[in-house]
C-alpha cells in the first residue's frame, strides 16, 4: 500500500496528495533498493558500494546488495527477481547492454533503474561515472605545461575499448591545440598480459629510435599500465635524467607508488569511486522524491594525483 | 573339551530371520564344517562370532565361561581368527605389508617401520603355510589369484603376542586355490588340530569336508539341523540335511548324444595367454576344459568370446570364419558368454532382472534396434527366467538382491535368450549352493540337448567328469591333449593336469 | 523409515523449500510470473546439466562444459561480427561443441585418460581457444544481430502468460534427453556402462563407440546452453560460461540423491536444477545475502548426498 503510494508519488502525479501521504506514514517507510553487481569483489565496485551504501543508511533506504560473481546472466536472473519483488529502484555495474532483458522487465513494472558506472542506455534513468574526457584534457593539459608547449610526445592509446578511445581523442585535441607540440608515435599495446611488459617493449623501441637526449620530451598513455612499462623501459635505458615527463589515467597502487617517488612518472587522474557511489544514491533520492533527471549521464569530477597528493 | 560353544543364537534382519536359536559347540582340536547352503545363516553366524553383527539373542561360552563379542577387537582378544571368502587384499602394497594389514607393523626406535623384520615375520607366516616360492617383498598385484588367497590365509597365522589364537575361521578358503594348494593349507589345518587348537571351516566342497572336517554343523533356514562326527554320516546324507531332500544324483543325465555336425572348429588360433590351438566342439556337445589354474583356459573364453583378438589361424563357426572384433560381434554370432565372476563380470546388479537378460539382445528386444520396449522385455525375462528355474520376485527386482545362485541363473537366462549355437561357461558353478548346481546343470543339459555346443572350463573335476563328453587338458596356454570324458578317474585326470600322464609324454 | 528418508530425503527438502519460501514471500514467490522467471533464468543451466547427466550415466564426468559454452557463445559472435547469417554462426558454433565433446571422448574412450584428468585438459584448452579467438574482449553491442539478442527476451503467448523462448528450449533438451536416456537402447547401454563397465563390455555393449556419442552429446549440450547465455546478455565474453560447470555436477549429483542406486536420472537432474534456481530466487527475494546463499546451497548438496550414503552404509 505504502509501496504503492511512493510509486504515485515517483511517477509525478498527485505530488501533493502523495507528499501528504508520504509524511503521514514517512517513520515507516523504508524504500527498498537493490544493487546488483556481478564485479563486487573488484576493489573499485566496493568503494561504489560502501559509499552507496553510507547515504543510503542516512536516508533510512532497506540495500540489498547481490553479487553474481562475473555472472552477467545472473544479473538478468537477479532483476528479475527485485522486479518481481517490486522493489523501488535498482541500480546495477554492469554494461547495460548485456543486460537488456533486466533492464526492460524493469521498465515494464515502472522500476527505475540506475547506472553505477555503467554505461549509458535509454533503459537506464542515469548513469552516474567518471568523465573520461575530462580526464584525458587533465593529464595531457599537465603534459603540455610541464614540457612547455614543446617536444615530442609518445601516445599510448587503445581504441578498441570506447572509455579509453576517448581519452585519446581528447588529448590529440589538446596536443593539436599547441603548434609546437609533436605526436611522435601513437602506440596500441598488447593487453593480454596486463599490458605493461608490452608497452615496455614498445616503448624500448622507441627509446632506441630516438636516441638523442631531448628527443622524447613526454609519455602520455590512456590508462597507468603503458605509462609503467614505459617508465621501465626509460630506467632500463638509463634515460631517467632527461626530464621525460610520463602520465596516466586511473591512479592505480603500483602508479601511485611511483609518482611518489618524484621520478619520470608525475600524474595520473584518480576517479572518485566514492563520489561515483555517493552521487548514484543521490540521484536514486531525487528519483524517489519525484523528481525527473534531465541529465543521462552525471558525471563526478576526478582528481589529479601528483607527487604532492600521492600518498594520500 | 569344549572350546567355544554358542546357543540360543537368533538374528533377524529387518525382521527377517537370518539364525533362529541356533546351536554350534566346537571341541579344542577339531576341524569342524559349517555346512549349509546360501542364505542358510552360516555366514550370518560367522559375522557374530567376529563380532561385526550383533546377536538378537545368544549365549556364547569360552571354556565354559559365558563371553560377549562386541567388537572385532574382542574377537581377536578372544583368539578367534578370520580367514574371508571375498578377497581383502591392497594389491598396491607388498606381500608382507598385506599379511600385516590391521595389524601393527614392527617399529625401529618406536616411529620407523622395521621394513626387514616385517618382511622376516611375514616369510614365517608364509612359511609356516609351505609356502617358499612368494616373497615377501613383492608387490601383492604381480600375484596370482591363488596366491593372493593364500597371502590372506597365511595373515590369520601371524604369530603375535597377547592374544594367542585358539580358533580359526575359514569361509570358502579353497574357493580360488588350485588343488596343491589347497593340499598345503589343509596340512597346515591339521597341524593346528594337533596342536590342541580348532578350524572352524566353512566350503560348499563336500569332497573337502569329508576328507579333511572331524564333525559337522548344518544349518538350515537359520535353524541348526544336526551336528555329527563326519566318519559316521555320507555324502549324500550330508546333502539331503544341507538342502531338506534327497537329490538321486549329483549329475543329471545326458539327455541326447552329441550329433557329429561341428559346431566350432578352432585352427591354429594363437592370441594373448594362448598358444596356437586346434580342437573343435561338435552340436550338443559339451566339451570340458580342464587344468590348473591360470593355463590360459580364462584367455581360451576371451578370445572364443570376442574379447581378446585373435591373432594367428581361424575360427569357424558352423563351416563360416567367425573373426569377432568385440563381444558385440560375437554376441550377435550366436556365442554366449557366462564369465567367471558373476558379480563384477557378468551382472549390472544394479539394474533389475530384466535389463540384464535382454541387455546383449537389445538389437532384437527393441523396435528398430532404437527403441525399447520394456513390457515386452520383462515378458521375455520371465519366459527365460523360468526356463532356468530362477527365484525372483520379479522382472524388476534388482540383481543384488538375489542370491549367487540365482545371480547365475540371470547370468545364464541372458545368455542363452539370444538361442546361440555356442555357449562358453567360466567356472559356471562356482560359489552356488548345491541346489541351484543341480538346476544349472540341467539347464547345461537341455541346451546340449537342443543342439547347442557347450565349452566348460572348471576347476572341480569332478563336476567336468560328470558333465562333460570330452574333455582338454591345457598347460601354459595350450590345450595338451583331449581325452574322452568316460572312463577317466579324477586323480586321472588331475595327474595330466600337472602333465604326468604317461601316454602323452612327447606333449608335456 | 530411514530407506524412505534416503529416497526421498531430497525432494522433500525441495518441497520444504518450496513451503517455506511460499510463506515468507506470500505475493510475489507462488506466482506464475515468478515461476516463469525461474525457468527462464534456469533454462541455460538446464541444458548443459542435462548434457552432462548423460556422461555421468556412464560414471564419467566432463569438467569441460563450462569453458565449452563460453567457447561457442565466442565462436558465434565472432561470426556475426564477421557477418554470417544468425543460423549459420549457431550451426557452426553448435558444431564446435560436437566437434569439442567428440574430441573429450576420444581422450576418454579411445586413449584411455580418466575423464577427469582428460576434461581437465580440455576446459583449459577450450578456455583458451575462446580467449585467442575472442581477443579476450566481450563482443557485444552492434556486433550481435538484434534478432539473436531478442530470442532470448521473446516467448511464445499461451493466453494470459508468455512461454519464455529459453524456457521452451530447455524444456524440449530435457524431453529429446529423457527419451535418448529411458526409452532407447542407447540409454539403456548406457545405464549398463555406468553400472559395470566390464559386464556391459562382455555383454556386447560398444562400450567405447558410446563413450564418444555420449561425450559428443554433451558438448553439444554446453554449447547450446552457451549460445542461449550468449542470447540472454546479447554479448560473449570468455568466461561467461564458467560457472555453469559446477552447478550442472552440483545438479545432476543432487538428482542422484534421488534414485534408489544413486544412478544419475533426468528428471531427478530436473529438480536438483530446480532446487539451485530456487534457492537463488527465493533467497534473492528475501534479501539474503548472496555469499550465504551460495554456503546454503553447498550446505543443502553436502546434507543430500550425506543423508543418502550414511543410511547407505548404516544398513551394513
Amino acid at each position: 500500500m505504502l509501496a504503492t503510494s511512493l510509486r504515485t508519488l515517483r511517477r509525478g502525479a498527485f505530488i501533493a496528495t502523495a507528499l501528504a501521504a508520504g509524511s503521514f506514514a514517512g517513520a515507516a517507510l523504508a524504500a527498498k533498493v537493490a544493487v546488483i553487481t556481478p564485479y563486487l569483489a573488484q576493489p573499485g565496485t566496493q568503494f561504489y558500494v560502501e559509499a552507496f551504501q553510507a547515504v543510503a543508511k542516512d536516508k533510512g533506504w532497506e540495500v540489498n546488495v547481490i553479487d553474481t560473481q562475473g555472472d552477467v546472466a545472473g544479473v538478468i536472473s537477479r532483476i528479475e527477481d527485485m522486479v518481481n519483488q517490486k522493489v523501488d529502484a535498482i541500480v546495477i555495474n554492469v554494461d547495460p547492454a548485456q543486460v537488456t532483458a533486466g533492464l526492460q522487465a524493469a521498465k515494464d513494472a515502472n522500476i527505475p533503474v540506475f547506472g553505477m558506472d555503467a554505461g549509458s542506455d535509454p533503459l537506464l534513468v542515469t548513469n552516474v561515472t567518471s568523465n573520461g574526457y575530462a580526464m584525458a584534457a587533465e593529464t595531457s593539459t599537465y603534459v603540455a605545461d610541464r614540457i612547455g608547449g614543446k617536444g615530442n610526445v609518445v601516445m599510448f592509446v587503445f581504441d578498441a575499448f570506447p572509455p579509453v578511445q576517448a581519452r585519446g581523442v581528447v588529448a590529440s585535441a589538446v596536443f593539436g591545440n599547441f603548434p609546437d607540440i609533436k605526436i611522435l608515435d601513437k602506440v596500441t599495446p598488447d593487453v593480454s598480459d596486463g599490458g605493461i611488459a608490452d608497452s615496455r617493449a614498445k616503448m624500448e623501441a622507441i627509446l632506441a629510435a630516438n636516441p638523442t637526449a631531448g628527443s622524447i620530451s613526454a609519455v602520455w598513455a590512456g590508462w597507468d599500465q603503458p605509462a609503467l612499462g614505459a617508465l621501465q623501459a626509460i630506467e632500463a635505458a638509463g634515460r631517467q635524467n632527461e626530464g621525460i615527463v610520463i602520465t596516466g589515467i586511473d591512479a592505480n597502487p603500483q602508479a601511485r607508488a611511483e609518482i611518489a617517488k618524484g621520478g619520470n612518472f608525475e600524474a595520473s587522474v584518480a576517479q572518485d569511486f566514492k563520489g561515483i557511489g555517493s552521487a548514484t544514491a543521490d540521484a536514486v533520492a531525487r528519483v524517489l522524491g519525484g523528481e525527473t533527471l534531465k541529465q543521462h549521464v552525471i558525471y563526478v569530477p576526478t582528481k589529479l594525483v601528483t607527487a604532492a597528493n600521492a600518498a594520500q | 573339551m569344549t572350546l567355544l560353544s554358542l546357543e540360543h543364537i537368533s538374528k533377524a534382519y529387518a525382521g527377517v530371520p537370518a539364525l533362529r536359536d541356533a546351536t554350534l559347540s566346537i571341541a579344542a582340536g577339531e576341524i569342524h564344517a559349517l555346512m549349509g547352503e546360501n542364505g542358510a545363516g552360516k555366514s550370518t553366524l560367522i559375522k557374530i562370532l567376529a563380532g561385526v553383527v550383533a546377536p538378537d539373542t545368544a549365549s556364547i561360552r569360552i571354556d565354559g565361561s559365558e563371553v560377549g563379542i562386541d567388537s572385532p577387537a574382542t574377537a581377536y582378544r578372544l583368539g578367534f581368527r578370520f580367514i574371508h571368502q571375498e578377497l581383502n587384499v591392497v594389491p598396491a602394497l607388498s606381500v608382507a605389508e598385506n599379511i600385516f594389514l590391521g595389524r601393527a607393523y614392527p617399529l625401529r626406535a618406536g616411529v620407523l617401520i622395521d621394513w626387514a623384520r616385517l618382511n622376516r615375520v611375514a616369510g614365517d607366516a608364509l612359511r609356516k603355510l609351505g609356502i617358499g616360492h612368494i616373497d615377501p617383498g613383492e608387490r601383492m598385484a604381480r600375484l596370482s589369484l591363488g596366491d593372493q588367497m593364500l597371502v590372506r590365509i597365511s595373515s590369520a597365522f601371524l604369530s603375535e603376542a597377547g592374544a594367542p589364537a585358539r580358533l580359526y575361521v575359514m569361509d570358502e578358503p579353497t574357493a580360488a586355490l588350485t588343488r596343491e594348494e589347497s593340499a598345503r593349507l589343509f596340512a597346515v589345518l591339521r597341524e593346528i588340530r594337533a596342536s590342541g587348537n580348532s578350524v572352524l571351516y566353512v566350503s560348499h566342497r563336500l569332497d573337502e569336508v569329508m576328507a579333511l572336517c572331524d564333525k559337522a554343523t548344518v544349518l538350515r533356514d537359520g535353524r541348526t539341523i544336526d551336528t555329527g562326527r563326519i566318519a559316521d554320516i555320507t555324502h549324500d546324507d550330508l546333502v539331503a540335511l544341507m538342502i531338506g531332500r534327497r537329490v538321486e544324483e549329483a549329475y543329471p543325465r545326458p539327455i541326447t548324444a552329441p550329433s557329429s555336425e561341428i559346431a566350432l572348429a578352432v585352427e591354429g588360433v594363437a592370441g594373448e595367454g594362448l598358444a596356437a590351438t586346434s580342437f573343435s566342439v561338435r552340436k550338443g556337445e559339451i566339451l570340458g576344459i580342464a587344468g590348473l589354474s591360470g593355463s590360459g583356459q580364462r584367455h581360451l573364453l576371451r578370445l572364443l568370446s570376442g574379447d581378446l583378438p585373435v591373432k594367428t589361424g581361424r575360427l569357424l563357426l558352423d563351416g563360416r570364419p567367425h573373426r569377432p572384433r568385440g563381444p558385440a560381434a560375437s554376441w550377435s554370432a550366436g556365442v554366449a558368454y557366462v564369465p567367471r565372476e558373476r558379480r563384477s563380470e557378468g551382472l549390472v546388479v544394479s539394474r533389475p532382472i530384466y535389463q540384464n537378460i535382454t541387455l546383449p539382445h537389445l538389437g532384437t528386444q527393441s523396435l528398430g534396434g532404437t527403441w525399447l520396449t520394456p513390457r515386452r522385455e520383462r515378458r521375455f525375462a520371465v519366459q527365460m527366467g523360468n526356463d532356468v528355474k530362477l527365484r525372483a520376485v520379479g522382472p524388476n527386482q534388482r540383481a543384488l538382491e538375489l542370491s549367487g545362485g540365482n545371480q547365475q541363473k540371470v547370468v545364464f537366462a541372458k545368455a542363452l535368450s539370444g538361442a546361440p549355437r555356442l555357449l562358453l561357461l567360466d567356472e559356471p558353478t562356482r560359489g552356488v549352493d548345491i541346489g541351484a548346481k543341480f538346476d544349472i546343470y540341467s539347464i547345461i543339459r537341455d541346451m546340449a540337448a537342443k543342439g547347442m555346443a557347450v565349452i566348460l572350463v572348471s576347476s572341480d573335476l569332478a563336476e567336468l567328469l560328470g558333465m562333460c563328453d570330452r574333455i582338454a587338458i591345457m598347460r601354459d596356454g595350450a590345450i595338451t591333449e583331449i581325452a574322452d570324458a568316460a572312463g577317466l578317474a579324477e586323480d586321472d585326470l588331475l595327474n595330466r593336469c600337472y602333465g604326468r600322464n604317461p601316454s602323452t609324454a612327447e606333449a608335456a | 523409515m530411514l530407506n524412505f528418508a534416503r529416497r526421498y530425503g531430497t525432494l522433500i527438502g525441495f518441497v520444504l523449500i518450496l513451503v517455506l519460501f511460499s510463506a515468507r514471500l506470500p505475493d510475489t514467490f507462488m506466482t506464475a510470473r515468478n515461476w516463469l522467471n525461474i525457468t527462464q533464468q534456469l533454462s541455460m543451466l538446464m541444458v548443459v546439466a542435462a548434457g552432462m547427466t548423460i556422461v555421468m550415466v556412464m560414471g564419467d564426468f566432463d569438467l569441460s562444459v563450462g569453458s565449452m559454452a563460453s567457447l561457442s557463445g565466442i565462436v558465434a559472435a565472432l561470426l556475426f561480427t564477421l557477418g554470417y547469417p544468425i543460423w549459420l554462426a549457431l550451426g557452426l558454433a553448435l558444431l564446435v561443441g560436437l566437434a569439442g565433446g567428440l574430441f573429450n571422448g576420444v581422450l576418454v574412450a579411445l586413449t584411455g585418460i580418466l575423464p577427469f584428468v582428460a576434461t581437465l585438459a580440455t576446459l583449459t584448452m577450450f578456455s583458451g581457444a575462446a580467449f585467442v579467438v575472442s581477443g579476450g574482449k566481450t563482443i557485444s553491442g552492434r556486433a550481435i544481430p538484434e534478432a539473436f539478442g531478442n530470442f532470448a527476451r521473446d516467448g511464445v503467448a499461451l493466453g494470459p502468460v508468455t512461454l519464455p523462448n529459453l524456457t521452451i528450449l530447455a524444456a524440449v533438451v530435457v524431453l529429446v534427453v529423457f527419451v535418448l536416456l529411458e526409452q532407447t537402447t542407447f540409454g539403456r547401454r548406457l545405464y549398463a556402462i555406468g553400472g559395470n563397465i566390464e559386464a556391459a563390455h562382455l555383454s556386447g555393449v560398444k562400450v567405447r563407440r558410446l563413450k564418444l556419442i555420449a561425450y559428443a552429446l554433451t558438448g553439444f549440450a554446453a554449447a547450446l546452453g552457451g549460445l542461449m547465455y550468449a542470447s540472454r546478455v546479447a554479448s560473449a565474453n570468455p568466461t561467461q560460461g564458467s560457472g555453469l560447470m559446477l552447478n550442472a555436477i552440483a545438479a545432476v549429483f543432487l538428482g542422484m540423491t534421488m534414485s534408489e542406486q544413486g544412478e544419475p536420472r533426468i528428471l531427478a537432474t530436473v529438480i536438483g536444477v530446480l532446487i539451485i534456481g530456487v534457492l537463488d530466487n527465493g533467497l534473492t527475494q528475501m534479501s539474503v545475502d548472496s555469499y550465504v546463499r551460495q554456503i546454503l546451497v553447498g550446505a543443502i548438496i553436502v546434507l543430500a548426498v550425506a543423508a543418502s550414503s550414511i543410511s547407505k552404509s548404516s544398513r551394513r
